[in-house]
């Protein structure tokens, strides 16, 4: 299957904080979540990605070129959304669109106009009387206006009221349609994925826990419940992490075929969602670390 | 074609999809030939991951339930009775191989077995 | 490119009647120099263009655009002689008509201006893009009132001073004095080019 966006061991250094060797890839016609806690290193990733920020050592590429030889090319092929405002906050929706339309060549007014209407988006009000979530909307209407084949979304629905993240995932499932687009998606609101997400890739402290098909992740993971006499040295080894309290444990495993065959009847396995992993993982890396 | 999937069951979700795909067609429900929605356009309807009936469609392939012509999508396969007769004859061949080797254990004989099986099989009519 | 030149001005439209209004009123006030005002209006401009970039995040946004940082930073060194070129436009049309069908500018001034702009940014550019500038737009109200004043007192105090070196200078053939001049003016500019297209590059966001 085709990578539309691949980084080889990228590396990455601020005060404090490290992106390090990160080698991971986006599927071409797929919906692949990026997730992680606060400073895990995902907007720095998308940062890399757009050419906002310039990576130490390793490469990036997307739609197989680089940003070195091709970055006009790329971009236009790209519709982004950020969590942060980007926008001329006295100027007006329409006065964005006249100083972003003429730099793409694949500008649609009239995809423009459909999206300002779904959305009720005025167009002639100063960006700076726009909520969170308007502004998102904004963005989003223009990085679906230009016939961009790659998305990439920082956080889209963390300013957004639950209806209209589950109309955002509409929306995503219509562009999914066309089997030669791609969205790639940061999220801390992880039941989004659910509904959408073909492929998620976790990132750890800057680090690359896993890419995995969804399905393959409930496979794979499992929460753990039993009494407390049976961990020891020894089983503990087998969890990602382990919480303990006096009724007994709860843990959690990235095998869990291995955990049935070793505890058999004795211990209750659930399927975990995203957030417990993100906790069991934090939680391990701090022990381990 | 109705899928109806629950996402709080134990089952996964492209098995939730493939089972009652299956059944449809065993039952005649989904005819031979009939074109199936594309994995994108049902994964849209069910709110659920492309990959998830990407997956679901693979397996019915494999197991020879669909078949699927590039750009034009997937169908569903003429279906040999016979050969699903037999399929389902050895489904029931193996439970049957499973309650004798579990009455076994327990020391059941034969005749105590037939008479189970007669009182059980009365029951379910 | 030439969006992002056309973006300046889009960005400034509900300031442009604040422009014309200084514009109006210097008329009216003898003793500034057109090509001063001229200067002034330019400076307060392109500055002002680039604080609002500033503010709003608004390099994230052109860094996201099919744009490369080259061309970002061309459209601002090119721009600001665009938008020079309109001002003295602007400036000399006013003249025209207020001051009764006398041509106030000559192409003297019109060198000038574009002369002491071109200096004025090949020191100016590379600073704002090296540091992050919060208070560009008030750097530039202060620079225009300090700069009006300064002018006047300057040239009160040092009238005579300049007066020589500006005999010094006549004594030269014009021509030549123009030609030098215009050149190592340009050089800089152009230097100041490279240097904030360095700066740029290499800028995180």
């Amino acid at each position: 299957m085709e990578n539309v966006i691949e980084l080889q061991n990228v590396t990455k250094s601020f005060k404090g904080f490290q992106v390090k060797d990160l080698s991971i890839a986006v599927k071409k016609g797929f919906v692949t979540g990026f997730i992680g806690g606060n400073g895990a290193g995902k907007s720095t990733t998308i940062k890399l990605i757009m050419n906002l920020l310039k990576q130490d050592s390793g490469s990036i590429s997307v739609f197989g070129l680089t940003h070195e030889t091709n970055e006009r090319a790329i971009k236009e092929r790209i519709g982004f959304v950020y969590d942060e405002n980007i926008f001329y906050e006295n100027l007006t929706l329409k006065d964005m669109k006249k100083i972003i339309r003429p730099a793409y060549q694949q500008w649609d007014d009239a995809i423009f106009q459909k999206y300002i209407n779904q959305f009720e988006l005025p167009l002639n009000k100063k960006i700076k009387t726009f909520s969170k979530g308007m502004k998102m909307k904004a963005s989003l209407a223009i990085a679906l206006s230009h016939q961009a084949e790659l998305i990439i979304m920082d956080e889209p629905t963390s300013g957004l009221d639950p209806v209209f993240r589950r109309e955002l995932l509409n929306i995503l499932h219509e562009l999914m349609q066309d089997g030669d687009k791609t969205i790639f998606f940061s999220t801390h609101i992880t039941t989004d994925l659910d509904r959408i997400a073909d492929y998620i890739i976790f990132l750890n402290d800057g680090e690359h826990v896993f890419t995995k098909e969804f399905y393959k992740i409930q496979e794979d993971y499992a929460i753990v419940k039993g009494p407390l006499d049976l961990l020891d040295a020894d089983t503990e080894q087998e969890f990602v992490a382990v919480q303990k309290s006096n009724i007994g444990f709860e843990g959690l495993t990235g095998n869990k075929e291995r955990i049935e065959s070793l505890f058999g009847e004795s211990v209750v396995l659930e399927k975990p969602t995203l957030e417990d992993i993100m906790y069991y993982t934090k939680k391990g890396g701090r022990l381990n670390g | 074609m109705q899928i109806i999937i629950s996402n709080s069951s134990k089952e996964p979700i492209y098995e939730q999809i493939t089972s009652q795909i299956k059944k449809q067609i065993l039952t005649g429900d989904l005819q031979e030939g009939q074109a199936l929605p594309s994995m994108r356009q049902l994964a849209k309807d069910l709110q659920i991951s492309v990959i998830t009936t990407k997956r679901a469609y693979e397996e019915l392939e494999k197991n020879g339930f669909i078949y699927s012509i590039v750009g034009k999508g997937s169908f569903v396969s003429e279906q040999n009775t016979e050969m699903i007769k037999e399929r389902k004859m050895k489904v029931i061949e193996e439970k049957l191989v499973e309650a004798i080797e579990n009455s076994k254990d327990m020391g059941i004989g034969l005749a105590e077995l037939k008479e189970m099986l007669t009182l059980l099989y009365s029951e379910e009519e | 490119m030439v969006n992002l030149i056309w973006k300046d001005i889009l960005i400034q439209k509900r300031q442009i009647p604040i422009y014309l209004g200084i514009i109006i009123l210097c008329f009216w006030e003898d003793g500034v120099p057109l090509w001063w005002l001229a200067f002034i209006t330019s400076i307060s401009f392109i500055m002002n263009a680039f604080y609002y970039d500033e503010k709003d995040n608004i390099n994230i946004l052109l860094n996201s655009l099919p744009y490369t940082r080259k061309q970002i930073v061309i459209s601002k060194y090119l721009g600001a002689l665009v938008f020079t070129g309109l001002f003295i436009g602007v400036i000399m049309g006013g003249g025209f008509i207020i001051n009764g069908m006398e041509l106030s500018f000559s192409w003297k001034d019109i060198l000038h201006t574009f002369g002491l702009i071109m200096a004025f940014l090949s020191i100016i550019f590379p600073f704002f893009y090296k540091f992050k500038q919060q208070y560009l737009m008030i750097g530039a109200m202060v620079l225009f009132v300090v700069a009006v004043f300064a002018f006047r007192i300057v040239m009160q105090i040092f009238n005579e001073q300049f007066d020589k070196v500006f005999q010094w200078l006549a004594s030269l053939p014009e021509l030549q004095l123009y030609s030098f001049t215009a050149l190592v003016i340009l050089l800089l500019y152009s230097a100041s080019w490279l240097l904030s297209m360095r700066i740029y590059e290499r800028k995180v966001f």
